[in-house]
């Protein structure tokens, strides 16, 4: 660790890391062509809205955290603000509100409890974390071993180096802003790549059916069951696989590809998620309801930028 | 050339629909059209066998507006049958200890495993696309009396380094991976050495020569045999 010494007076220092904790960021562009995947955190919504509150930009790195028992010890003044799935949070084990930027001191505990409703918590500090970033992003693949500390998640012990922060940052989002995480879920998906190898019959049954969410759930994709639907296609030629993309292999039982998604892949596609619903759909508890809805690519790109210009 | 739907803010590009070293020939030369505009708008441009997806910036771009765009840009491309590019040479050690199958596939196509490393080693590779993992070429073709199937179960571990073929295609396991080709060898050759920041050596534009090794070539340039 004595890499980090210089850093560690002004850190985060990990007492506890949880099972699952990884930096990211929007994710790693551009290399994509060499099989690199883009990662990036899987809520944009909740990550950009803690960005937004603390005035951070919006690339800015960022803690995913997916179980519960996290826990930090601050070296220093700052800003943290906490989104995402609802949680116990205490600031000194005193209980405080998430979606709203809290000042830090030096020697603070900062806890994260039980996730309530939800998979993943975000946990942003002013100016983000001073960790070098690896082709050109922070984004933790562990499959790649790229990003964050060394290619993998959070461990104990960790140390967090941020730059000393003093600012009076009262923001918080408005409860109309805070999202319900739902057990229940309806998709948009735009009708894309091998489409036509799905009958109207099949399409059909696709958008009336109501999928369940499987444990096979994970930053690569989804996993859905329910009424199989089938393809004329047994496969196809590899290409290129966006995010959303909605797999479906020959088990008939879709596939929804997400931030880790491989670049390239071989079943074909019905069609591809919305990203917007994508966020909504990383905090979905396994055993969740999902249906899908069609939407029109003009509908899709008003929407999307709506999105984003939200957060600029 | 057709252009379809491939999300809110990609495309994809095809051009025909079989694997092919024309069609392939096609997505190079387009490839190299797009990537050479180093256009900020143009976010992610993956080649595949026939097809590019390209992800581009909504702000700039309708979906309408992109289709249109890139359809004057690529229509009259000058098909390049690239005899100039770059060869690499990767050495192989091409021994049992490592190449794990050479004895399945020499049985197979019932000559010796010899004549395997001979017949492996004489082609000149194209790259046909590259996924899967990090740096991990898909190559082709191979000579038809080596073709074999993947392996009926995977095997757990592939180590890093490891040259071997499936059907008609030959590659590099580029890290230790789950996987199910038929190994032929191992080489020292870094596809994707994150540690120099460098870009893989291999992309889709390469050509590739695998030139064997002995035993002590192989374990001078830092070779393990171990699995």
């Amino acid at each position: 660790m004595s890499f980090y010494n210089k850093e560690e007076f002004l850190s985060f220092e990990v007492i506890k890391a949880g099972l699952f904790t990884t930096i990211q960021d929007r994710g790693r562009f551009s290399f994509t062509h060499l099989g690199v995947t883009n990662s990036g955190v899987m809520d944009e919504y909740a990550s950009l809205s803690a960005h937004k509150l603390l005035g951070n930009d919006l690339d800015t790195n960022i803690l995913e955290i997916t179980f519960s028992n996290f826990e930090l010890l601050a070296n220093a003044d700052t800003n943290i603000c906490i989104t995402g799935a609802s949680c116990e949070f205490f600031i000194n084990d005193i209980s405080q509100n998430t979606w709203q930027v809290h000042k830090i001191h030096k020697g603070d505990s900062i806890k994260i409890g039980k996730l309530i409703d939800g998979q993943r918590v975000y946990l942003a500090v002013k100016h983000g974390f001073n960790i070098k970033k690896e082709f050109g992003s922070n984004s933790t693949t562990i499959k790649e071993s790229l990003g964050g500390i060394s290619g993998i998640q959070i461990k104990n012990g960790n140390i967090l180096p941020y730059t000393k922060n003093n600012d009076e940052i009262l923001n918080r989002w408005h409860i109309k802003h805070i999202p319900k995480y739902e057990k229940e879920l309806t998709l948009r998906v735009l009708l894309s790549y091998q489409e036509d190898s799905f009958s109207d019959y099949e399409k059909e049954k696709f958008f009336n059916s109501t999928y369940t969410v499987t444990p096979d759930f994970n930053r690569m994709a989804c996993k859905l069951k329910g009424e199989p639907i089938t393809s004329s296609l047994d496969g196809i030629i590899s290409e290129a696989i966006s995010f959303g993309s909605i797999q479906i292999p020959n088990d008939g039982q879709p596939i929804i590809l997400l931030k880790e998604r491989q670049t390239i892949g071989g079943y074909p596609k019905i069609g591809t998620v919305l990203s917007i619903d994508c966020f909504k759909l990383s905090q979905i508890k396994i055993g969740g309801t999902i249906k899908f809805e069609e939407i029109s690519i003009e509908t899709a790109q008003k929407k999307l930028k709506e999105f984003y210009l939200t957060f600029k | 050339m057709e252009i379809k739907l491939a999300s809110v803010d990609s495309i994809i590009i095809y051009f025909g629909d079989v694997i092919s070293k024309e069609n392939s020939n096609q997505v190079k030369s387009a490839y190299k059209v797009l990537k050479d505009l180093n256009s900020p708008y143009l976010i992610e441009i993956i080649p595949s066998y026939n097809s590019i997806l390209v992800t581009y910036d909504i702000f700039k771009y309708t979906f309408e507006d992109i289709q249109v765009y890139l359809n004057d840009l690529l229509k009259n491309i000058q098909i390049e049958n690239k005899n100039d590019s770059e060869i690499i040479t990767v050495d192989v050690y091409y021994g049992e200890e490592v190449g794990l199958d050479l004895q399945r596939v020499a049985t197979k196509a019932n000559i010796s495993i010899q004549e395997v490393i001979e017949i492996h080693s004489a082609k000149l590779y194209d790259v046909y696309a590259i996924g899967f993992l990090p740096g991990f070429a898909y190559m082709a073709s191979v000579n038809e009396k080596i073709i074999t199937p993947r392996l009926s179960t995977p095997r757990k571990k592939i180590p890093k380094g490891s040259v071997a073929i499936a059907d008609n295609q030959t590659a590099i396991y580029p890290q230790n991976s789950p996987g199910g080709w038929n190994i032929l060898g191992k080489t020292t050759f870094e596809l994707f050495d994150k540690s120099l920041e460098a870009l893989s050596p291999i992309t889709i534009e390469s050509k590739i020569k695998f030139n064997p090794i002995s035993k002590d070539e192989f374990l001078q340039q830092g070779g393990v045999l171990e699995f």
